[in-house]
């Protein structure tokens, strides 16, 4: 026990439970604690994090998310908050004091001014800044939507334009610049305004299903029970529906909204998160998650529903607590106690991927577990697929696609399978051409070389094991623990990923050159026994890269007619090299050379392929080395060959003992090479002719 | 060899026997040597004759040339063409030569007929040697040569007569598969579809042939399997030989004569061959106890249900209704092998899955068709498209203004001009080229024994009377044989021709000057 225990310390990065979540958020958390605070806002154009005090605001970054963020603090003056928001330009500050009123300050002179609504008849439900052209600011009433815009010294707001309605609540997300305002006596009907930076885009009324638990019952729609949500670009709106426990989802288009289908909950309270464009519900009562990626039609969730996870919690408190030591009374593990309780009573969700614990005043940033996802699920395919989805992650992800592909392959998994598998990952890399996001990942060429350079890591590492030294030990155990939830086989690619890799690449797709490095290449080293079915896994890699229309480069050819001479299937190779299915090149010509020392015919293919590609040089090089000279000459002739030296032609003709050969060849370089007769090379073998032929005559 | 002809003088200048050197060396037995023999009817002194002629060769040649004998002896009349199947089985042709008749013959063409004989024949019953083995009195050996041949023979049939390759059959090479060009998609959907066919049996080093039309479109076989089993596939199992029951082998015939098989009464093969369809059910002939299995049979193929070819050739299973499935022996690996073949369209798969790696007989083979069907259903209708669409007809190798023949040795490999179109030659020119390629024959075989690992490079054009250019050309393996009628005087114009097609059609192989 106390030997496991220690070798867990090691990998404290990576999680000690490896499969039991798909989820997770890692420690420390963003502790935003003033004293004296009055509450705690978000807000989502700025991703700021809000917590006032009677005097003053700090507000904490939560993009890109780093728990040990120093807030900012703004002098405010003293009053009610019902909610703060910072201008885009994070110029001013504007804070909702009432219903009627909301302040609005200056952070660099500190001045403020008030917007103030009709009292009698109109109260403020909330408001946003935008980006939209048209206006700055939008204040949602409940007799409609005013739109404002600041003048020049921002010391005041103009009425812009106002759209009168009913509000009864209204919702928006900064993400998808979109406000919805429910409406009606079950407040189930909606008008939606985008306001983009192309300008306001009215959608139509629309209404959402309700189950009626009685006949006669007419439920209300709360605000609590919507949301919006940002996936792949699209906006999509999720409803729940406590009576049919359904969460029901609506995708929005520029003129209509459609009713997407609807997903099963599994609890009463429900939260939704968006990570990296993955759907997360989290049951809140059963404390689990279901993943989901609305990316393909079809419904069905990524993986079973596994409670969200804490990482990283300093292992020496958890495990003393759970062994009852003395010491677990310490302040220190009481706090962690506190902190480690997940889906607490007040924990909010904030869009897109943070859960606040409002009692702890503790961030938290909801991660997924790639390798635990791509570890639960056989079906490899849709596994590669989700993976070449993700983009926070790319590096990752990509390391991931590779080591799956790899052991798919070194555990002989059907060739259908793989080959399904294969051509997800060559569709997703010709996507990302299109889109140029591959390009853009890897126009950095250090990324590249680090990507080049991980190839030779599993050496690295050996070395460093025999060597005992003590960082090697560290190394050997992360990099084994990622293994054991990728599956059985060791796989080199992912024993190191650098921090750096991860935050440059920005796509996880993978170019037939890096399967071949970090694929074939690989496991044909590693396979034993019949190589044919890595030749069928290359002929669907083929497959796949022609029907994406995208050229291998010819190491994957080379490597296809090295497996097929190893295995005597000449019959094949000529078939793969006749049909163009391994297509000519310089290197392919040269392997099917080598690889004909075996069979003439393959060499004979390799030769005319160098011929047909027009290397002449190396042509009458191999016709010399096969003993054609004549041809050789003629053809050099021909095609004006003058790289290749005489004294070779003389050599060789030398060293087949036949005086008519040395004769013939003398006799073409003094025709066809001028200067040839004044060389030394043409009066040494005159002069040996001349010895040979005399010692015939004799 | 209780072989009774109904008709005699069935003899129309061909004489075709296969005898074993190791027998009957005794005095007063030396019928046991013969193992067949063509036309049967023949009375046994005249076969004897034939044979110790042939016998008397081979063994004083031997004398000077121990490992290549006699190989032919020209007579006035005759021509008697040897060829040793195995270590002492030979088989020797005789032909009768005859200006009038058309009997101008190749020689080497005549042999290859006997190679093919030999070699179809190991394919199903694996090598002759060993049969004899089995069956010391020979008995066994002879009852299956003997309908085998015949089956073969009859393909030959033209009206009455057998009509071997002669000179009308110079632009044709025997004993060479035909290739389907396709482009770089297909090519790779075909092999994908071999590897799903290949893997999908289940059982290890599984074989397949695949082909469109008459035409080979992928094979894993080794070259000379490949050629076996190409041939019967066309003969037999190709959508042509099935819709129409046709008979001869349809490269050879294609598109000259529309290959019907006239059965003549009179004709001493034919009836030979149909008392053989009756044989097993009401003969009392000896033969029957050896239950001789005829592939060579027409008309004994179908098209099942499932896609799958079934024939009753291989009878049925004991105690089952279920046709039993052919199998094939592989020159290559020595291995028995189920022969699955598989029809889409213009599309045959045939799928060969080793005898040892299938324990429960019928059964396992069904649930290996089973797998296939399931696996690869898709990828047949795919590639099916693909080389559909790629087609280009039953003239896409037509070049106007040549009528040639392109070998590749090395891959065993011809490609020729369409039949229809080499009909259209005056044959003066045909008889030129069948001279023409004579003598090239006699260089290659020359350089063969002189020189084993070097090819020769050869050219030779000839103006023929008929104002025809003859031209053949060897470089390095492949060779090139063409006739270009209605063309220029110049051998400049001649030499012009022959280099713009070998640039444009063999990627510039035979362009080497």
């Amino acid at each position: 026990m106390s030997g496991k225990a220690s070798s867990s310390q090691l990998s404290v990065s990576s999680s000690g439970s490896g499969g039991l979540s798909h989820v997770y958020i890692q420690h420390p958390p963003l502790r935003c604690n003033v004293p004296r605070s009055r509450g705690l806002f978000y807000d989502d154009g700025n991703k700021l994090l809000c917590s006032p005090t009677s005097d003053q605001v700090f507000s904490w970054k939560t993009a890109p998310f780093d728990p040990l963020v120093a807030p900012t603090s703004d002098l405010i003056s003293e009053g009610p908050i019902l909610s703060i928001r910072y201008s885009l330009d994070a110029k001013i500050i504007a804070i909702q004091r009432t219903s009627q009123e909301i302040q609005f300050f200056h952070r660099e002179t500190g001045q403020n001014f008030c917007h103030k609504c009709n009292p009698e008849s109109e109260s403020i439900l909330g408001f946003f800044w935008t980006d939209c052209p048209l206006c700055h600011f939008v204040l949602v009433k409940n007799s409609g939507l005013d739109l404002l815009a600041c003048d020049a010294e921002s010391k005041s707001l103009q009425l812009v334009k106002t759209r009168k309605l009913n509000v009864s609540w209204y919702l928006y997300t900064h993400e998808s610049r979109m406000v919805l305002l429910a409406s009606g006596m079950q407040c189930n009907t909606f008008s939606g305004f985008q306001f983009s930076s192309a300008g306001i885009v009215c959608l139509p009324k629309f209404e959402m299903i309700m189950a009626k638990s009685e006949a006669n019952s007419k439920p209300v729609l709360a605000a609590e029970d919507v949301y919006i949500a940002t996936i792949y670009g699209r906006i999509y709106c999720l409803q729940i529906d406590r009576v049919a426990m359904l969460l029901h989802s609506y995708r929005f288009y520029q003129d209509a909204v459609v009713q997407q289908g609807s997903l099963p909950i599994y609890s009463s309270q429900i939260a939704v998160s968006v990570v990296d464009n993955v759907l997360l519900i989290h049951q809140v009562d059963a404390k689990v998650v279901i993943l989901y990626d609305i990316f393909a039609n079809s419904r069905a969730p990524i993986s079973a529903p596994l409670p969200l996870l804490l990482r990283g919690l300093p292992r020496s408190n958890s495990f003393t607590s759970r062994s009852t030591a003395k010491d677990s009374e310490s302040p220190e593990a009481n706090i962690s106690d506190s902190e480690s309780k997940i889906y607490g009573d007040d924990w909010t969700f904030m869009i897109p991927d943070l859960a606040c614990d409002v009692s702890n005043k503790l961030l938290w940033k909801i991660n997924l577990d790639l390798e635990a996802i791509s570890a639960c699920s056989s079906e490899v395919p849709s596994v590669l697929e989700f993976l070449q989805h993700r983009k926070l992650e790319a590096s990752k992800a990509k390391q991931l696609c590779l080591a799956i592909t790899h052991n798919l392959i070194l555990e002989r998994r059907p060739v259908l399978m793989v080959a399904k598998a294969v051509e997800v990952l060559m569709v997703s890399y010709s996507q990302a051409l299109k889109t140029g996001s591959y390009l853009k990942g890897i126009k950095d060429t250090e990324v590249n070389a680090q990507f080049k350079s991980l190839k030779t890591n599993p050496k690295v590492n050996k070395e460093k094991l025999s060597g005992g030294a003590e960082r090697s030990s560290t190394e050997v155990h992360i990099s084994s623990s990622q293994s054991q939830q990728l599956g059985p086989a060791n796989s080199p690619l992912n024993a190191s990923v650098s921090e750096r890799q991860e935050s440059q690449l920005t796509s996880p797709a993978i170019s037939p050159d890096e399967m071949y490095s970090f694929v074939f290449a690989p496991v044909e080293e590693e396979m034993v026994g019949d190589s044919s079915y890595l030749v069928a896994i290359i002929l669907e890699f083929l497959r796949s890269a022609s029907s994406v229309k995208k050229k291998v480069k010819p190491n994957i050819n080379v490597l296809a007619i090295q497996l097929l001479a190893r295995n005597e299937r000449y019959a094949e190779l000529s078939l793969f090299i006749i049909n163009k299915v391994l297509e000519p090149s310089k290197k392919v010509a040269m392997q099917l050379l080598e690889s004909g020392g075996q069979n003439s015919q393959v060499r004979k293919l390799g030769l005319d392929m160098l011929r047909q590609l027009s290397f002449h040089h190396d042509y009458v090089l191999q016709l010399v080395q096969d003993g054609y000279y004549l041809e050789a000459l003629r053809y050099a002739r021909k095609h004006k060959v003058v790289t290749v030296r005489p004294s070779l032609f003389l050599e060789a003709a030398l060293a087949s003992n036949d005086s008519q050969l040395l004769a013939a060849v003398l006799r073409f370089f003094s025709d066809f090479t001028p200067g040839f007769k004044t060389t030394s090379d043409c009066h040494t073998y005159n002069r040996i002719l001349y010895e040979m032929n005399s010692a015939v005559a004799v | 060899m209780g072989m009774a002809t109904a008709n005699s003088g069935g003899s129309e200048g061909m004489e075709l026997c296969i005898f074993d050197l190791r027998r009957g060396q005794q005095e007063g037995q030396e019928l046991d040597k013969i193992l067949f023999f063509f036309p049967a009817d023949l009375p046994f002194s005249t076969q004897l004759s034939v044979i110790g002629l042939s016998e008397g060769l081979i063994t004083f040649t031997r004398i000077f040339s121990p490992e290549a004998a006699c190989e032919l002896i020209e007579a006035e009349r005759h021509s008697h063409v040897f060829y040793e199947a195995e270590p002492d089985i030979w088989m020797v042709m005789v032909v009768e030569k005859s200006k009038e008749a058309e009997a101008i013959w190749r020689i080497d063409a005549l042999r290859e007929v006997l190679k093919e004989i030999h070699s179809l024949f190991m394919m199903f019953y694996g090598p002759v040697r060993e049969m004899l083995e089995k069956d010391p009195s020979g008995g066994l050996t002879r009852a299956h040569l003997y309908p085998f041949v015949m089956d073969y023979l009859s393909d030959f049939l033209v009206g009455k007569k057998t009509q071997l390759p002669s000179f009308r059959d110079c632009l044709k090479e025997f004993g060479t598969v035909q290739m389907l060009t396709v482009g770089r998609e297909a090519a790779i959907e075909v092999q994908s579809l071999v590897r799903v066919l290949e893997s999908g049996a289940g059982a290890t080093h599984c074989y397949s042939l695949i082909l469109f039309q008459d035409l080979l479109v992928s094979t894993t076989l080794s070259p000379d399997d490949t050629i076996n089993l190409f041939a019967y596939a066309i003969q037999r199992l190709s959508p042509r030989a099935l819709s129409s029951g046709a008979s001869s082998w349809s490269y050879l015939r294609r598109g000259s004569t529309p290959s019907h098989v006239v059965v003549g009464p009179t004709f001493a093969t034919v009836s030979v061959s149909d008392q053989f369809h009756h044989l097993p059910a009401n003969s009392p002939s000896q033969d029957n106890s050896y239950h001789v299995k005829r592939p060579l049979q027409h008309n004994r193929w179908s098209k099942g249900k499932d896609g799958f070819l079934v024939t009753d050739i291989w009878g049925t299973e004991t105690g089952s209704l279920i046709p039993s499935t052919p199998t094939i022996w592989l020159q290559q690996t020595g291995e028995r092998m189920y022969l699955c073949a598989y029809q889409y369209k213009s599309l045959t798969l045939i799928l060969l899955v080793p005898l040892s790696s299938i324990l429960n007989g019928e059964q396992g083979v069904s649930l290996v068709k089973q797998q296939v069907l399931e696996n690869a259903s898709l990828k047949i209708l795919k590639v099916e498209e693909k080389l559909s669409k790629g087609w280009g007809g039953e003239n896409a190798y037509h070049v106007s203004g040549y009528r040639y023949l392109l070998i590749d040795d090395d891959r065993n490999v011809s490609r020729a001009s369409p039949p229809a179109k080499v009909t259209t030659l005056a044959k003066e020119s045909l008889l030129a080229m069948s001279k023409l390629r004579e003598e090239v024959d006699l260089e290659k075989s020359r350089s063969k024994w002189d020189n084993a690992d070097r090819d020769k490079d050869l050219e030779i054009c000839i103006r023929v009377k008929n104002n025809a250019w003859v031209i053949a050309r060897t470089t390095r393996g492949k060779e090139l044989y063409m006739v270009l009628e209605r063309a220029n005087e110049t051998l400049l114009y001649a030499s012009d021709a022959f280099e713009k097609f070998s640039d444009r059609y063999c990627g510039g192989a035979f362009s080497l000057d």
